[in-house]
């Protein structure tokens, strides 16, 4: 079964937690790290795990379903749809992360910060990441 | 709008309750479905502990009634209360006795007692069974407050601020059990808190109760998506509200700072005037208990 750790809540955000948790997915199934029949965990366990109300998860769950990301199987558990094979090419993915990098550059325009000390602190970011 | 369903758990209408000449409830209409979740949001002194013992028939209130399980709230029936769950703000615990003593008090009340869930319950959350409850330390006594509200399967459970003294850990082990209760019996559950990170975990619903009265009931999920903070001058950010037919949610120097359309479809784009940013949780408790 898929890790329960790929899942994370953040409190006190302006994105519903049921959004958080289709993106969090979305971005798995994009980076090849979730593929064509991996289960996703149960309802019931995922919502233990984070500590959210299960209908939380399930309207998740709904909507990647919706989206053909996953599938249902009878008394199963969901799993990531067939043609999930193998990781999204780079471009798309890039797409996926622009939104995100948009914010962070509007912050920093906000904060009067040039770009490329910007840029450093990111790299730096990412490395410490990386070496975890 | 909540989602209808066939069965209402909790239903007031007009209820009034004044301390002096304080009003603190002032005509306040609520219902709530069976099985749903709120979280019940208000400012200190706002009157939700008030509001909470009048819905429970603890507080007679001045005007107005009280219906829980159709029932009139002030003649429950023993075997309608016995299907309630409440952990009160302040501790009621009897002190002298210890926690096993108390629990098998509580336990001849009710004809339906999980014992295996107590069992479990007061070892994991490490209570002292044999101590004098007085010995307890605040979070052991609030956690055996919530034992006790648990400890007969009760299909509405109503916490008041039930985890100001639990650390992080304590009141994540709490939102567990809620979790649970959830997912195997359907519990309808009303959580004050001011905690707004646990509400927002396992309230579907929020309540602001605001003025006496409960000011907006809505999806959380829904209020999130359909409300946005607005800026620039004021003359733009009027005409924009008009233009895209969004509703002031709060206002400074009667400007819309944060307004709702009608989902989240309908919401509009920044344009060069006028600021869109999304919202939190804390803003829509400022703006609309302000």
């Amino acid at each position: 079964m898929t890790d329960l750790s790929l899942f994370t809540v953040v409190a006190g955000s302006p994105e519903p937690i049921y959004r958080q948790l289709v993106a969090q997915v979305r971005r798995c199934v994009a980076g090849g790290q979730l593929k064509a029949g991996d289960e996703l965990p149960s309802v019931r366990d995922l919502a233990q795990s984070l500590a959210v109300n299960p209908m939380t998860v399930s309207k998740a769950f709904g909507l990647l379903e919706a989206e053909g990301l996953v599938t249902r199987r009878r008394g199963l558990a969901m799993v990531i749809a067939e043609q999930h094979r193998r990781a999204q090419p780079t471009a798309d993915r890039i797409d996926l992360l622009r939104p995100t990098l948009e914010r962070a550059a509007q912050e920093v325009r906000q904060l009067q910060l040039p770009a490329t000390q910007a840029v450093t602190l990111f790299k730096s970011i990412l490395n410490e990441q990386e070496g975890q | 709008m909540s989602s209808p369903t066939n069965d209402t758990c909790l239903t007031l209408q007009g209820l009034d309750v004044a301390f002096g000449a304080q009003r603190v409830l002032q005509g306040l209409d609520w219902s709530l479905p069976t099985g749903q979740v709120v979280g019940l949001l208000g400012r200190n002194g706002a009157g939700k502990t008030t509001l909470i013992e009048a819905l429970l028939g603890l507080r007679e209130p001045d005007a107005g009634t009280a219906l829980l399980f159709g029932q009139p709230v002030a003649q429950l029936s023993d075997a309608a209360r016995a299907r309630i769950g409440y952990v009160p703000q302040r501790s009621d615990l009897f002190e002298w006795l210890t926690a096993d003593q108390l629990l098998a008090y509580f336990r001849s009340f009710y004809p339906r007692w999980n014992t295996a869930k107590v069992d479990g319950l007061m070892s994991r959350w490490d209570i002292a069974r044999d101590k004098p409850i007085s010995k307890l330390s605040g979070g052991q006594q609030q956690r055996l407050s919530i034992v006790r509200a648990l400890a007969h399967d009760p299909e509405l459970l109503v916490l008041d601020e039930p985890v100001a003294s639990l650390d992080p850990a304590g009141r994540r082990d709490f939102l567990s059990e809620l979790v649970e209760q959830v997912v195997d019996r359907r519990t309808t559950i009303v959580f004050s808190t001011h905690i707004l990170s646990d509400l927002e975990r396992v309230a579907l619903d929020v309540a602001f109760l605001t003025g006496g009265r409960i000011a907006l009931h809505a999806p959380l999920d829904e209020l999130l998506e359909s409300s946005v903070r607005l800026g620039g001058v004021p003359a733009d950010i009027r005409r924009f509200v008009d233009e895209h037919q969004l509703q002031a949610v709060s206002r400074a120097a009667g400007v819309p700072v944060i307004a709702r359309g009608r989902d989240a479809a309908s919401l509009p784009r920044a344009t060069s005037t006028v600021s869109v940013d999304p919202v939190t949780l804390e803003d829509l408790f400022l703006a609309l208990t302000a």
